[in-house]
This record gives C-alpha cells, structure tokens and sequence, in this order.
C-alpha cells in the first residue's frame, strides 16, 4: 500500500499523539491512585507512596533508598506461581530503608491483588541487609508467603495486623521490636533465628506453631498466645525473659529446649497438653499461674534452676511430671491443696517410677498467692 | 494464507502445551518415572513399589497423593534439627492439604520404613498430617518412629487395619477432626489416641497396647465414640474429661490404671 501526503500527516500526528500520552501516563496513573510496578523495577531513589499499588512483578528497593508509604495506601500484589508451589513470586525486596506509616483510621494494607486471595499469592515484604531502621506501623499484610521477612536488619513493627499468611514474620541474624501487634490465623504465626527481639503487647493466635525461634534472645512481655494448634511458644537453644504473658489455649503453651529462660509472672494455662515443657534448660520460674492444663502444668525433663511460689492447680492427669533423670527442687508452690496425699498425687517422679529424679515439694504453700499478669517488663 | 494460519495456531497450541507441561512439574507424574520425591505438589501423584521421601513432602489442596498397595516408602530423616522448617515440623513430614489415598492390604501393606544413619534419633520423622484434608483413607499402612504417625487438623480421613509403633503419638485428631479409626493396632509409643479441641472420632476394634502415658486421651470438648477397643499394658488406659463417655470397660485391662477422670491433676478420683 503506497503512502500519501495525508496519510504521513496522520502517521505524524498518531506519533506525536502518543509520545504526548507516553509523556502524561505516569502523572495520570498518580491521578488515578493506581501505581503499576510490572516486571522486575528497581527504585533508585526516594519515593513516596501515597496512594494505591499495583505491583505485578519483582520491586526492588535499592541500597541506601527510602521507600516511604503513607497513611490510607493499598498495595495489591498479582499471584505469579511459577513452579506450582502455592507460593507466590511477587513481592518486595528491599536493601535500602522502607518506612510504612499508617495510622489507627487509616492503616496501610499489603494484600492480595485477586479476587478470591488465598495464603501465599504473594511472597514478602523482604529486607536484606538493611541495617538502618526500617518500621511498619499500622499495617494490615494478609495473604503473603511471609508477611514480614528479614536478614540481617533492623526493624520496628508497631500496632500492625498480619493475618492469613503462610508465616507471619520470618527474620533471621535481625534486630526486631514489635510492639502491639497481631499476627491471626497465619499458617505459622512468627519463625526466626540468631536474632535479638523484643516483643510486647503482641498478640499471636490462630497458628499451627504460635512463636518458634532458633539461638536468639527474646524479651517478651505483655503478650497474648492463643489456639495455637503446636506449640504456643518454642525457644530452641536460646534465651528468653518472659513476664505478664498470657500463654493460654495451645496445644502446648510454653516449650523450651536447650535454653536459658527467666518464666515470671504468666498464665500458662488451659493448654491441651502441658503448661510449660522444659527439656535440658536452665530456668527461673515463678510467680506463674499453672492451671487447667489437659495433661499436666509442668513436664520437667533433665533442667535445672528454681521452681517457686506458681500456682499448679486443676490440670488434667498431673500437676508435675518430672520425666528427667535429674532431681528438681519445687519448693514454696501451691499444688491446688494444701494436703499432702494431694499433693503427692499430683507429682510424678522417681517415686512413681524408677529411674526418675524426685520432685522436692517441701513446704508448700497453703493458699495460692495472689495472681496477677505482670504488666511490663521492670 | 488460511493454511498459514491454521499452521501458525497449531504450532502455538503445540508450544503452549509443551511449555505449560514442562514449566509445571506438578500438573501430571508418570508413574515409576521418578522414585524420590520432596516439596510440593499441585498434581495428582502416585506411589507405586519403592519410593523415597529424601525431604518434606507437601499434597497441596486439590492434589491427590495415592500410595498403591504394596509400596514402601523410605524416609530420609531430616539432618539433625531444622532450623527453619519449611511446613509444620523440624523432622521430615508427609503434610497432606488434598487428599490422601493409601491402598494397603492385608497380603500387600504400605510401609514407611526409615533410612538409618548414625544419627538417627529414635523418634525419626514427624509422620503424616492431615490439615485440612478432603475425603482421605489410610489403609493397611506400617508407621514406626514418628513423632505422630497420623495427625488429622480439621481432617476426617478412615483409618483402617494401620499397624503404629514406637511413636511419640500414635493418632491425633484435633480442630473438629472426626475420623473413622478402626481395627487399628498402635503399639510400645508414648501416646495412643488423643481427640483434642472438639473432634469425635469414631474408635472400633483397635489394639492400643503398652503406652508410655495414656492409650486414649479425651479432652473437655471432644466426644469420640469408644467401640470395642482393647486397651491393656499402658500407663494410663483412659484419660478422659468427659464424664458422660460410654466405653466398654471389661477391654480396658491390665493398664497400670484404668481409667483416669482428668480436671483435679489427680488428686481425686471425681466422676
């Protein structure tokens, strides 16, 4: 088809239409409040969200950039699953600083870009080596492999929600406060190891493993841990101070394995099968409330440390069984009576079978002590 | 020009079958292709003569895993503790999502059998779990060593003829599991059969023998239906906090006690 001068006009015209559109695109998208990210984009310099995201792809935040997320934004990640894993693609990842600044009236919601969202259609917000604060404060993150996921950064969660994930927070050789938050209903409410975090005021519920860290130092306080279907809280070779937590509902509430641990002044009770399980670790705990427990308030096995003035009462087969070799001094502890056959009867050790270590319940209480939640950590 | 067309829609189609086939390892297995299996998959799958689990093994919802009779299915045990588990459990684990087909029979059982090392720890892989898994049978299978050798998470699956020993829990049913466990023989674990957080098993003709702890233990919100079991040689034969639970006490014998009602840590024996 040969060309004619009217139709170069036209063809000029066409051109000039769309570098004009081209040139307006990015503005109107801004204007719409839809920011698409396709495909693998890096941002390299300060950006600020304010608004809704739509990200189809791979975000990368660059080294030593600030992405900043204001109050009320909403960002949507497409479900890309390359591999038939079940776990999404599309995701954050960032080396520089993210800053998410919602409010209590408008929170910042990370949520899934389809309509019927299912855990894992999209992978995490992911920080990498990010040693300058990053924080999330008011946020909703639903249906993400990880909500949270972090290596060798520092981070602050405050007041956020992060509900219907496959984990809620995963981070590892990191630095974590979180601090009022609510991690429901995630396949595994929170995992991390080597690392130093604080927890307060979080509550943790709905999971199969509630709370399970690996050689880290956790300070937890405040907090509540619920109808986990494992263990409420698992602390595997490390060391945690837990005060005024309300450790209740679980399959197991507190499980401790090869760890340090100062256990003062929570409710640990009403857990399917024991209250607190201590395996090889070396423990402080008192002023506990131990109660209504399916299987027993304690399971001791081979730790050592003190045992004193918890309030054992109303758990189902044993207040205490001590399945170690070792012996254990629980002395000044109320056992639910102040009668020595019951309280007998509600130990299981080396008197009941051979080979075990005794429980030394020598003078116990009379009365339960007064029971209050510590409130926070002194 | 239609031709070309034809030609060039054809060879898209031919493409996209290709691609779509060989990007999604979990759209069709063929049978004895592959005999070692780990991650996840999406797909139907089947378990046929011998076959290894070299890591965790996930069915994920709308997948079927079909275990053939006869098949033996060796476990590499998880290299010390995880760390970072990637599913529910430390040790090597079968999580089911979908559905869960084991064909065993009495000439030809299933059996998982654990590859042993030096380090092999005596409870040595966490077993099978069903969370949140659609109509599954689990029929005439060999456990050994598991921490539970069948665990049902709002699953409902028929337990049948299963032969468990030497675990750490032998069936667990929690979060309104109501499975179907019959003529089952759970031996020498920890624990026999616990019905946890509103789940009503249905409990017929099983041998729960010598137990650690309890052979049967029923907390506040379950209700299972105990018919005909035999209960004997365990610590505890019936642990139960229901104190309206019919069972058949004449075969709950020779356990170091009975029956125990649960709620007062033993201090009395409230009925």
């Amino acid at each position: 088809m040969a060309g004619s001068p009217g139709t170069g006009r036209r063809q000029m015209m066409r051109l000039w239409s769309l570098f004009l559109l081209l040139l307006v695109a990015p503005v109107s998208a801004i204007a719409d409040e839809v920011l698409v990210y396709q495909g693998e984009q890096t941002i390299f310099e300060d950006t600020v969200w304010n608004g809704d995201i739509l990200i189809d792809g791979i975000l990368t935040v660059a080294a030593g950039v600030t992405l900043e997320i204001r109050p009320g934004s909403q960002i949507r990640f497409t479900r890309f699953d390359s591999n038939g894993d079940g776990i999404g693609e599309h995701e954050i990842f960032s080396q520089g600083i993210i800053r998410v600044i919602g409010t209590v009236d408008e929170p910042v919601l990370f949520t899934s870009a389809e309509a019927e969202p299912r855990p894992g259609d999209w992978g995490a917000i992911n920080m990498m080596v990010s040693e300058e604060e990053n924080l999330l404060e008011n946020c909703i993150i639903e249906y993400a492999y990880r909500g949270f996921h972090a290596h060798y950064s520092q981070a602050r969660l405050l007041n956020s929600t992060f509900r219907n994930n496959m984990r809620g927070a995963q981070f590892q050789e990191s630095q974590v406060v979180i601090d009022g938050c609510r991690f429901l209903d995630n396949r595994n409410g929170m995992q991390f190891r080597d690392s130093k975090v604080t927890l307060r005021g979080s509550t943790i519920s709905g999971s199969h493993w509630g709370l399970r860290c690996v050689y880290s130092d956790l300070k937890m306080s405040g907090c509540t841990i619920e109808n986990n279907l494992v263990n409420g809280a698992n602390i595997r070779d490390g060391k945690i101070e837990a005060r005024g937590n309300r450790i209740v509902g679980n399959r197991r509430g507190l499980y401790l394995q090869r760890s340090e641990a100062q256990i003062v002044g929570n409710d640990l009770s009403a857990n399917s099968e024991h209250g607190i399980f201590l395996e090889e670790s070396t423990v402080e705990v008192v002023d506990n409330r131990l109660a209504n427990n399916g299987r027993a308030g304690v399971r001791w096995l081979n730790s050592k440390g003190r045992f004193a003035r918890n309030m054992i009462a109303d758990n189902g087969v044993y207040g205490f069984i001590n399945d170690g070799t070792t012996a254990v001094e629980a002395r000044n502890n109320w056992w639910g009576s102040a009668k020595s056959t019951d309280i007998v009867a509600a130990i299981r050790d080396g008197s009941d079978r051979s080979g075990l270590g005794l429980v030394d319940s020598r003078y116990p209480l009379m009365q339960p002590l007064p029971f209050n939640l510590l409130s926070e950590t002194p | 020009m239609d031709m070309k067309l034809s030609c060039w829609k054809i060879t898209c189609f031919v493409v996209a079958i290709v691609a779509a086939v060989t990007s999604c390892p979990s759209a069709s297995y063929a049978v004895d292709m592959v005999q070692e299996y780990s991650g996840a998959f999406s797909g139907d799958l089947v378990w046929q003569e011998s076959v290894t689990m070299t890591a965790d093994v996930l069915i994920l919802k709308g997948a079927t895993l079909t275990i053939r009779a006869g098949t033996q299915i060796s476990v590499v045990p998880a290299e010390g503790t995880k760390i970072d588990p990637e599913y529910l459990s430390p040790l090597t684990e079968l999580l089911v999502r979908g559905k869960l087909d084991i064909q065993g029979t009495p000439e030809k059982p299933v059996r998982f059998i654990i590859i042993e090392t030096s380090e092999t720890e005596e409870i040595a892989w966490a077993g099978i779990t069903l969370d949140n898994a659609v109509e599954s049978y689990i029929q005439r299978v060999e456990l050994e060593r598991a921490d539970t050798a069948i665990r049902c998470v709002t699953s409902s699956p028929e337990i049948i003829e299963a032969k468990i020993a030497n675990c750490r829990y032998g069936i667990v049913a929690q979060q309104q599991s109501h499975p179907k466990i019959l003529g089952n023989i759970l031996v020498d674990g920890e624990g026999g059969i616990f019905s946890l957080s509103g789940s009503n098993p249905y409990l017929k003709n099983n041998q729960i023998i010598n137990h650690d702890e309890e052979a049967v233990f029923v907390d506040a919100s379950s209700r299972p239906w105990l018919d005909r079991n035999t209960i004997k040689g365990n610590a505890i034969g019936l642990a139960l906090y229901p104190r309206d639970l019919p069972y058949d006490l004449t075969a709950v014998t020779d356990n170091q006690e009975n029956v125990r009602w649960l709620g007062r840590q033993g201090q009395a024996d409230v009925k």
